[in-house]
């Protein structure tokens, strides 16, 4: 079994460019011949093979710099005197620089209108920064102020939270306690009327047990008329 | 900065005769010059040899190089003439014959090494070995576009450019060694 466009559609398979046309045409065809799909795994398959190759390192060697050397004499004369010197002028002239910031007492000072440099001691700036210090002093004070009167505030919010919530705390505690008041003296009512109840009956059984022996006694008496 | 524009930068740099520019310029591309060695000639000894003639020739060329190409595709292209050379000077990486033991043959027939120096250079690599014995398969043009294709991530543009030969051809030769290593890895019992 073969197919005649193998060769041909596997081999433009690989391009570097292939339009997405092409690409779907090639893709189509080899989702539906099974001959092409057959080989392209296949070779995919014997790429990958290749693919796994294990870089190895190149053993230690002169990468051809003595020649170079060599070939250019000294590599420096083709430097110009700026480039040779270049790095060593680095560190020169850092140190030239903090040299001259430390001689003339430059000052390096930032403010509202920009950066401003000045050189040794200032009297200028002892006015000015009393008048800086004044403003600061000023600015603090204000905001300290400012700070207390909201924590007043604060403070004075937070007490009356707290009054509120004693004050609803006793009125809870008061009808509490009322209730409880209120409960034993129902108990007590209710205590006093069953003892009332008994008292009536043993009083009520007391009159019946007068009344037997009076009608006793009056029985016994009447028998005594008779008799006499 | 671009890989490219630094490339372009370190040939401009070597050639105002800066030795740390050759030297960055050489570190950038010895590996995949010294494996392309490795993989085209099986031996250390004849990468080694191949790698030091392919940097003089970039260096007794490196006047000639142009920016408006890429300096990958201008020193694969003197790695490629060097090999060429370098097989028709020692006759490398003879071709095993079909019968026989292909791994033994190869390892033997490295010009001028015994298979004891190449066991020793690939013992650590057994992919590499395995990958080395069947590439000594292929005829060296497809070894070379193989090489150039999927070793180098080269394109056919410029593999094109590196043979002297058509786009078309290059692709056809490309295919061709693709399914010449099919066969190969079926007689191997690779690919089932």
């Amino acid at each position: 079994m073969s197919c005649p466009r193998t060769q041909h559609l596997l081999k433009e398979y690989f391009s570097d460019e292939l339009s997405m046309i092409t690409k779907e045409k090639i893709e189509a065809h080899v989702a539906a011949c099974e001959y092409c799909r057959a080989e392209l795994s296949d070779i995919l398959g014997a790429k990958k093979v290749l693919e796994g190759w294990q870089q190895q390192k190149v053993p230690h060697w002169d990468r051809g710099s003595e020649l170079f050397r060599r070939e250019y004499g000294k590599t420096d004369q083709h430097l110009t005197f700026w480039e040779k010197i270049r790095w060593q002028l680095m560190p020169t002239t850092a140190s030239l620089l903090m040299l001259l910031l430390f001689l003339f007492n430059i000052q390096l000072s930032s403010d509202q209108d920009g950066f401003t440099v000045s050189f040794g001691p200032s009297a200028v700036s002892t006015f000015y920064l009393e008048n800086e210090l004044q403003i600061l002093d000023e600015m603090q004070a204000a905001e300290l102020e400012g700070a207390i009167r909201e924590l007043e505030v604060r403070q004075d919010s937070q007490n009356m939270e707290l009054l509120q919530a004693v004050i609803y705390q006793n009125q809870q505690d008061t009808l509490t306690s009322l209730e409880r008041i209120y409960n034993l003296f129902e108990e007590q009512r209710l205590r006093d009327l069953e003892d009332m109840r008994i008292g009536y009956q043993q009083l009520m059984d007391s009159d019946y047990e007068t009344l037997r022996s009076l009608r006793q006694l009056a029985q016994f008496v009447s028998y005594q008329e008779q008799g006499f | 900065m671009h890989l490219i524009d630094e490339d372009t930068a370190l040939v401009d740099a070597a050639l105002k005769g800066s030795a740390h520019a050759w030297e960055k310029l050489v570190r950038r591309y010895e590996d995949r010059i010294y494996n392309q060695g490795l993989r085209l000639t099986g031996s250390r000894s004849d990468a080694m040899d191949l790698m030091q003639e392919v940097f003089l020739g970039v260096y007794r060329n490196l006047h000639r190089f142009r920016g408006d190409a890429k300096f990958s595709s201008w020193i694969f292209r003197i790695a490629h003439n060097k090999a060429i050379d370098m097989k028709r000077r020692k006759r490398l990486m003879p071709f095993v014959s079909q019968s026989g033991d292909h791994e033994g043959d190869l390892l033997d027939n490295f010009p001028g090494h015994s298979s004891l120096e190449a066991e020793e250079v690939f013992s650590e690599y057994e992919n590499n070995k395995a990958i080395l014995s069947i590439l000594s398969q292929l005829p060296m043009h497809q070894r070379l576009i193989v090489e150039l294709k999927i070793f180098q991530s080269q394109t056919f543009e410029d593999i094109a450019s590196i043979q002297e030969v058509s786009v078309n051809t290059v692709k056809t030769r490309f295919y061709s060694a693709l399914k010449k290593l099919k066969t190969i890895l079926e007689e191997k019992n690779v690919l089932s």
